[in-house]
């Protein structure tokens, strides 16, 4: 046992080590550049800590993508690289927008209402694709990708036709009424009880792929088909249920980005979160629970980055560069299947057990 | 053919105490030496893991040698260096073809070595080139067909012209017959007498001793990666090749059956399954087995064993006959209804059928019981009575961990057999599989799990085993059943008299006694 949690520890460190090192290869040039070079580093490091409200942008802008990582981590536990959760998003976002620009709901049914309906509708991005390689073995990946882009089209469509308001000055949906809202938490941010969601969401997703006994049939499908058909498994289904919850959860957290943050709907192009999403999933290594961490830091890094630009000039392109960077070094977890280190490892055990 | 101005006399190839040990400390070969004459057909004769494949290897360039040297002509060379078998017109019909489906023949047979003009591939040309190899050798083949259209004689027709394709001088065939009828194999054979008589030089691997008879001059045996003798086959009989290739008579102690009344609980009747694949292809097998007692399937790889198993889980279905279990008529069973029915299986794909190697010791350990009350509460899984359960599972099995939260690639093959064995004994099983239960395992953790196969058996289940490991089988079985070719051909009680070397005669397909 404790030999485990040393090499998990061993692999944190790691981690933590060539983070911190591509952080200051990306930022120690960036920071020469300008006249005050700590100011810089001070900024992007500390600066999202620096105030309640900056951390409550960082809480803000992990939200959705809790959420999206959360989807993205069950999707891929399955087995599946089913990419539908930025669909799934999008779409979860306008039938939201939909019910409560459409349906004559009010009180507290409203909010619960466009958030259900936003889950099933954008669930569907997920379930095609997942549909298609269970039932006929087409790639998921290609389809999700190509359909995610079908419905964004198609919701534009709806967006333009049905939901507009001809009085905006752009293309945008009516105002949704005042009853289709989540109260805000914190003053001075955008902040929503959206976040206590996701928080929730996350733990539940944890609790049941590592708790219950249909999440570790899941994990036993993805992680070994033959085994599981050796079991009797019932993998299709499995699968299937695996892409459905996935699909409800990504729909879900569109629902709340728009019922949280705006008063209109008026995405027209794939808002991105549910990309951060798969990025989240693959940073946690795909465990609900280290979603929250994960979100949070990708969160950190863009509220850091969101500073550098509004206060020094420094294009907030870096954010991303910065991102990047990190994300390749991280999942570049190949490293640690690699046969070098593994043999490390495996030398010290060696030398542990003829102690 | 250009290749007479060569040196005319002298093997065509020798090798000179050749050893190939492997990185991971696997031994295939040590000190092997013989000489291929030229323009002869030598055949190569050996159980699975002799060291054929390795020597073949060798040859081809695809290995390099750890000590000792192969000379071709007469001269050393370096075997594992770029092209070395285009440059030295060595051509390889390997057993699992390496055709790409989509492409015709003509693409298949020129890939790797296009004619060209300028950048472009000469079609033209290479259809001519192919048109002429296909009539120069008598394998007569539609050059334009999508070769996935073709019936696996004429693809290995295809494959055949492909390693003739480059001047090639030595043609090694790897079980060619395999997959062919038995017309297809007296055509394929007499198209390769042609190619010697033509003066080609042929090296044919093969567990089918009268193939290999009907065939070849000279026979080289391997067992263990050493090289038995080699010998013109005019010298020898079947017996002597028999013993040459299944090693001395050791006699092994044996397993004591208590019961020999117990009641029937697997039956099979006439069961046929349809494949393409001969490991999958099982014909008219009828078996029975008793609580308490173990039948032994032996059989050179890929007679069948594949089907059998698959039928007695559930993964294929009979064509034709009936399968049943304790009464119950199984043969339309899926997985799960085997399972249900009291089936525990040891598969011989430990890491991807018997287990999950990306998870943890404990999830492997408890997957499949689903519904078991003492591990779940509702949907939820008892965390503590898991851990306690598997602790003990690896006590009683004596598995090598550190804790029940390692991954399950962290043991030892060895060890993660234990575990799995742990798994699927739990629950006094019907009918238990076990698929080489002890490949690749070491000594200890092979005896214990001899024991608890045995233990099994005697807590009431009947246990099929198949194994290439002959000592093995006559340790554990009661009943000896051979397959060869899908078919049983021999039904031996297991006595202290029953050596491997009697096993020989079946599995090389030149006795039957069923």
């Amino acid at each position: 046992m404790t030999r485990s949690i040393l090499a998990g520890l061993t692999e944190f460190a790691l981690t933590a080590l060539v983070i911190g090192l591509v952080i200051l290869a990306v930022l120690v040039p960036l920071a020469l550049s300008q006249p005050d070079p700590l100011e810089v580093l001070r900024l992007f490091v500390l600066g999202p800590f620096g105030t309640i409200r900056h951390m409550g942008n960082i809480l803000e802008a992990a939200t959705p993508t809790m959420m999206t990582g959360l989807a993205a981590t069950i999707i891929f536990r399955a087995g599946m690289f089913n990419l539908g959760v930025e669909g799934s998003f999008f779409l979860g976002g306008l039938a939201a927008a939909a019910t409560a620009v459409l349906l004559p709901l009010t009180g507290f049914v409203a909010t619960p209402a466009a958030i259900l309906v936003g889950a099933l509708v954008g669930s569907l991005a997920c379930i095609v694709p997942g549909y298609l390689r269970v039932r006929f073995g087409a790639s998921e990946m290609v389809n999700s990708l190509v359909l995610n882009f079908a419905f964004l089209f198609a919701g534009v469509y709806v967006l333009n036709y049905v939901l507009r308001d001809p009085n905006a000055g752009a293309l945008m949906s009516y105002k949704l009424p005042g009853d289709f809202t989540l109260d805000r938490l914190l003053q001075g941010t955008r902040l929503h009880t959206g976040v206590i969601i996701a928080f929730v969401a996350c733990l539940l997703g944890g609790i049941w792929l590592y708790g219950t006994r249909s999440g570790l049939n899941v994990r036993i499908v993805g992680s070994s088909p033959g085994f599981a058909s050796h079991l009797g498994l019932a993998s299709s289904k499995l699968l299937m249920q695996a892409q459905i919850a996935g699909g409800l959860i990504a729909g879900m957290a569109g629902a709340i980005e728009v019922l949280g943050l705006y008063s209109r709907f008026s995405w027209t192009g794939l808002p991105g979160h549910g990309w951060t999403g798969i990025t989240v999933a693959i940073l946690a290594r795909e465990n609900p629970f280290l979603v929250i961490p994960a979100a949070l830091f990708l969160a950190y890094l863009q509220v850091g980055g969101d500073m550098l630009a509004r206060n020094l000039d420094v294009p907030s392109e870096i954010v991303g560069l910065v991102t990047a960077a990190i994300m390749l070094a991280v999942t570049a977890a190949a490293i640690f299947r690699h046969p070098a280190f593994l043999r490390l490892i495996r030398d010290i055990k060696g030398q542990e057990q003829g102690a | 053919m250009s290749n007479s101005p060569h040196l005319a006399e002298g093997p065509i190839v020798s090798f000179r105490g050749v050893s190939k040990t492997y990185p991971n400390g696997t031994v295939a070969l040590t000190d092997a030496s013989f000489d291929i004459r030229r323009g002869s057909i030598h055949a190569i004769c050996g159980e699975n893991g002799a060291g054929k494949s390795t020597l073949m290897k060798i040859l081809f360039g695809l290995e390099s040698p750890s000590a000792g040297q192969v000379l071709i002509d007469g001269a050393a060379v370096d075997t594992a260096t770029p092209d070395f078998a285009g440059k030295h017109g060595i051509g390889m019909v390997h057993q699992h073809f390496s055709l790409v489906p989509i492409l015709t023949v003509t693409e298949n047979i020129i890939l790797g070595h296009e004619p060209r003009r300028s950048i472009f591939i000469d079609r033209s040309k290479a259809r001519r080139q192919v048109v002429e190899l296909t009539q120069r050798f008598d394998l007569a083949v539609d050059p334009d067909a999508r070769t996935d259209t073709l019936s696996v004689a004429a693809q290995q027709k295809v494959e055949i012209l492909k390693a003739l394709s480059r001047d090639t001088r030595l043609l090694i065939l790897d079980e060619p017959t395999a997959v062919l009828s038995p017309p297809e194999i007296e055509e394929l054979f007499n198209r390769l007498r042609d190619l010697c008589a033509a003066g080609m030089t042929i090296l044919f691997i093969s567990h089918k001793l009268h193939e290999v008879r009907a065939l070849a001059e000279t026979v080289t045996v391997l067992r263990a990666g050493r090289v038995v003798g080699t010998t013109p086959l005019a010298e020898v009989d079947d017996t002597t090749i028999t013993r040459m290739v299944m090693g001395r008579d050791v006699d092994v102690p044996r397993r004591q059956r208590q019961r020999t009344d117990a009641p029937v609980v697997l039956e099979l009747d006439r069961v046929s399954t349809r494949s393409r694949d001969p490991a999958d292809r099982i014909e008219d097998i009828s078996l029975s087995i008793r609580a308490d007692e173990i039948v032994g399937i032996a059989g050179v790889d890929g007679s069948g064993q594949r089907g059998l198993v698959g039928v007695l889980s559930g993964l294929m279905h009979p064509a034709s006959g009936s399968v049943r279990l304790a009464d119950a008529d199984m043969s339309r069973a899926a997985a799960p209804d085997w399972r249900k029915a009291g089936l525990a299986y040891l598969p011989a794909d430990r890491y991807a059928r018997g287990g999950t190697a990306a998870l943890s010791l404990a999830d492997n350990a408890i997957a499949g019981t689903d519904g078991d009350k003492a591990l779940q509460w509702g949907p939820f899984l008892r965390r503590g009575a898991i851990r306690k359960r598997v602790q003990q599972m690896i006590a009683d099995y004596a598995v090598r961990a550190g804790g029940t939260g390692e991954r399950l690639d962290s043991l030892s093959g060895g060890n993660a057999q234990k575990l799995i064995a742990a798994r699927e004994l739990a629950g006094s099983p019907k009918l238990l599989i076990a698929d080489q239960p002890t490949r690749g395992v070491d000594v200890a953790a092979a005896a214990l799990l001899h024991g608890r196969i045995d233990l099994a058996a005697r807590d009431g289940a009947a246990v099929l085993l198949i194994t290439a490991d002959l000592d093995e089988l006559l340790r554990l079985a009661d009943r000896v059943l051979v397959l060869f070719n899908g078919k049983i051909v021999a039904d031996l009680q297991n006595h202290a008299g029953l050596t491997p070397a009697a096993l020989g005669p079946y599995m090389l397909g030149l006795e039957t006694a069923a």
